[in-house]
């Protein structure tokens, strides 16, 4: 369920909902198009290239850049309790581009432009429900993925 | 457990058993090593039962371990889960079984008499649990089965301490399968009613009978028969069963 | 092509006006535009309206605000752009007139931004960017435009300072601006010391809302002449969208938006960024009004820095900037901003714009930036 990712949802519903389902088993999927194989991160239900509404899914490495950051003091509804907290874009190896949380292995002060980071799937833990993210870790950590869910078409 | 063509899908696993050397806790770990699990045992009774109950193990063709300590020493529960895990190389199931009784009247319960039987029954589910909950949480997998009593539901006379220690239990579980759901773990109990056990058999028979006339089925349970409902609570057949507290007391309670 | 004359201009104050409703606040920028024009209001053929609907308890702002002014049975719409609604409502007023539709339109642009509680703001600021991919991390509009600031100083070595000399200037303006929110100078000290907000940003690096409105009146050239009101003209307009999301701007130092904007006003207005002979830009955060800097062609790219260091902007420099006060001085109603900038630059080409005119200005430009760039509106004022 959409509705699932990041710690405020204002998105329960889009086209590419399976994308809160991957994340929780633990993988990065972006959307392929079934019409001309455009591979897009963010994921997209829609293609802007051959306009096809026909997708699938392909897991990514997670692994990329750091294009920018900043670390927010001044936090919007929902995340007061979580302020100060760092955001960072990052361009990922395999195209596509993604926005997070730095993670507790890159400390403050360690935090710099065009670092390589690893990417990695997380649930939030210490609340009832299930909601999921990712946050950006040092390069080479693991993490555990899930069986794929019974129904997925798979990750090609 | 097979001849009934679904799978349940426990080999290769490993089980840890608190109280897996006698009684039900030895059933419950025998029953998961036919099904293919290697299985530890955490006990503090006379070593000889306890290797004898781990024989009894590998004499399936599974591994068993088995390790002395006191359930509810906090410390004793993470050394002992993180010896299984070093040993087998991984943790999928946790039983919590161990549990004692010391029956008196409210009035004359002493404080003694209370503390031992919470710490070793409810303190000694916690303890377990936690400790297997952070293997669990990271591996995104992982079986909790905890036994508690027909008396946690319904009191019993002479039991304030034990039926307090089986109501906790039955709380600890459903407030775990509340917190562990979302890393894929199930967490039920078992409730069972007057088992005939070793234990058992010392009791007067105007206890035993007492007990087959509240039944419905007229027999008091084996061993087995508990075991059995805990090894398919261990099993993928319970995958969509959590937060549940089966009880096997031939209608004993309902 | 005819072209259009700006024959009217009005500006409220801006600032918490709790003693006001939005069309209270449209009133006081339109009465005074009316009699800048010396028209009475039925000589308005049609009025445009800039805000943000979002901010306001009141729901369709154009119908109670027409209602207002006085202008029924008159055509009337909201036109929103985010913080450019004021540009994209002279932008339709212009067209509408262009397409011989009308001959004198109203743009009134004005906002409140104050009506809602700070649990209501605080659920809208998480919101300002993409809500699908970003918003669910807290993303918020200075965090957006901080990161920028990371990119730009990591790529041309931008500092702190500079930012913060931006926001220096801008108070300098605006403590002679008697419209302005803020009024009192600061220093470089007091800017980098103030309360951090998104790093690398600081209090004083963020413009700060308020409620106001702003009124100008375009007319035809044929109108305008017969009212002997030619004189000030909206020569170029330039309009372009970017990305809503920053996962897909491949440039974080600059906004695509505004290049592509400033590029057809310029084309239109025929005239390059060196003739610009005072500007009006979107300072929401300093390193805004610096990149405009380098996306309007005032210097080179990454050398935003360097011009404000260099006192470029101010009056006396190549190419002043901001000499009201800006966003950072004025306050950011934002549906109102768009029609304040267009007001000083009409100011500035009439030569009435007091200890703050710019000698010899007859050219003019205002850059008005939606969101974090999705829209821009540039726009080229000439006085004959």
């Amino acid at each position: 369920m959409f509705s699932w990712f990041g710690k405020v949802s204002y998105c329960a519903h889009t086209k590419v909902a399976a994308f809160a389902d991957w994340l929780k088993t633990g993988r990065i999927a972006a959307s392929r198009c079934s019409g001309c194989g455009l591979v897009s991160f963010p994921p997209r239900a829609d293609c802007p290239r051959c306009l096809s509404g026909e997708f699938g899914w392909v897991e990514v490495s997670g692994r990329g850049t750091v294009v920018t950051w900043t670390r927010i003091d001044a936090a919007p509804a929902g995340f007061e309790d979580d302020a100060p907290y760092t955001i960072g874009v990052v361009d990922l190896e395999e195209g596509g581009r993604l926005l997070a949380w730095f993670g507790a292995s890159i400390p403050d002060d360690q935090r710099r432009v065009g670092m390589a980071v690893q990417v990695v799937p997380r649930l939030f833990e210490e609340i009832p429900e299930i909601k999921v993210h990712y946050t950006l870790e040092q390069p080479g950590t693991m993490w555990f993925k899930e069986p794929a869910p019974a129904a997925a078409e798979g990750l090609r | 457990m097979s001849g009934h063509g679904m799978d349940l899908d426990l080999g290769g696993k490993v089980a840890l058993v608190t109280g897996g050397d006698r009684g039900i806790g030895a059933a419950i770990a025998l029953g998961l090593a036919r099904c293919g699990c290697d299985v530890a045992s955490v006990d503090r009774g006379p070593r000889a039962e306890a290797e004898a109950a781990a024989g009894r193990i590998r004499a399936t063709g599974r591994r068993a371990m088995a390790i002395e300590a006191d359930v509810a020493d906090f410390a004793a529960a993470e050394r002992a889960v993180a010896a299984v895990v070093a040993e087998f190389g991984r943790l999928d199931i946790l039983v919590c079984n161990a549990g004692i009784t010391r029956d008196a009247v409210v009035w004359k319960m002493t404080e003694r008499q209370w503390d031992e039987v919470i710490n070793v029954n409810l303190k000694g589910c916690f303890t377990y649990n936690r400790a297997a909950a952070q293997i669990f949480m990271e591996r995104r997998s992982g079986k909790i089965v905890n036994i508690a009593s027909i008396n946690g539901l319904r009191g019993k006379f002479a039991q304030a301490n034990y039926a307090a220690s089986k109501g906790g239990i039955i709380a600890l579980t459903k407030s775990l399968a509340k917190e562990l759901g979302k890393f894929n773990v199930n967490v039920n109990g078992v409730a069972p009613g007057m088992v005939m056990t070793e234990m058992a058999r010392t009791l007067g028979p105007e206890f035993l009978d007492a007990a087959v006339e509240e039944t419905v089925l007229g027999r008091l349970a084996t061993v087995d028969e508990v075991a059995n409902v805990v090894v398919f609570l261990c099993s993928e057949l319970s995958r969509h069963v959590t937060g549940e507290i089966i009880k096997v007391d031939g209608g004993q309670y309902i | 092509m005819a072209r259009v004359a700006v024959v009217g201009i009005g500006h409220g104050r801006f600032g918490q006006r709790s003693d006001a409703t939005v069309q209270e606040l449209a009133f006081e920028a339109w009465r005074e535009a009316l009699q800048d024009a010396g028209l009475a209001p039925d000589a308005i053929d049609a009025s445009v309206v800039g805000s943000v609907p979002e901010y306001h308890k009141q729901r369709s702002l154009a119908g109670v605000v027409q209602e207002y002014l006085g202008l029924n049975p008159k055509p009337t719409w909201l036109t929103e752009a985010a913080c450019a609604s004021g540009s994209a409502a002279i932008r339709t007023a212009w067209m509408a007139i262009q397409a011989g539709l009308h001959d004198v339109v109203a743009v009134i642009g004005c906002q409140k931004m104050t009506e809602l509680s700070t649990g209501e703001i605080l659920a809208l600021m998480g919101r300002v960017g993409e809500v699908q991919w970003e918003s669910g991390f807290g993303t918020t509009f200075p965090g957006y435009y901080a990161m920028f600031a990371r990119r730009h100083m990591h790529e041309f070595g931008t500092t702190r300072e500079q930012l913060a000399q931006v926001a220096v200037k801008n108070h300098y303006y605006g403590a002679r601006n008697p419209r302005a929110l803020f009024r009192k100078e600061i220093t470089v000290e007091k800017a980098l010391a103030s309360d951090p907000v998104a790093s690398p940003f600081h209090v004083y690096d963020c413009c700060a809302n308020a409620d106001g409105a702003a009124c100008v009146i375009l007319a035809s050239e044929r109108r305008a002449r017969e009212m002997g009101r030619a004189g000030v003209w909206l020569d170029g307009i330039g309009c372009a969208s970017a990305s809503m999301s920053v996962l897909r701007r491949p440039d974080l130092t600059g906004l695509p938006s505004a290049v592509d904007a400033a590029r057809q006003a310029y084309a239109m207005a025929g005239a390059s960024a060196r003739d610009i002979k005072v500007a009006e830009v979107h300072d929401c955060f300093t390193i805004a009004e610096i990149m405009a800097y380098e996306d309007l062609g005032f210097c080179e790219k990454g050398r935003g820095g360097a011009f404000i260091e260099a006192r470029q902007s101010y009056i006396g420099g190549t190419t002043p900037v901001n000499v009201d006060g800006g966003l950072k001085a004025k306050g950011h109603p934002i549906g109102a901003t768009g029609v304040s900038m267009a007001c000083e630059i009409v100011r500035q080409l009439r030569g009435q714009s007091g200890e703050r005119q710019v000698p010899g200005a007859d050219l003019g430009l205002t850059h008005n930036v939606g969101g974090i760039g999705q829209y821009c509106f540039v726009h080229v004022y000439r006085r004959d």
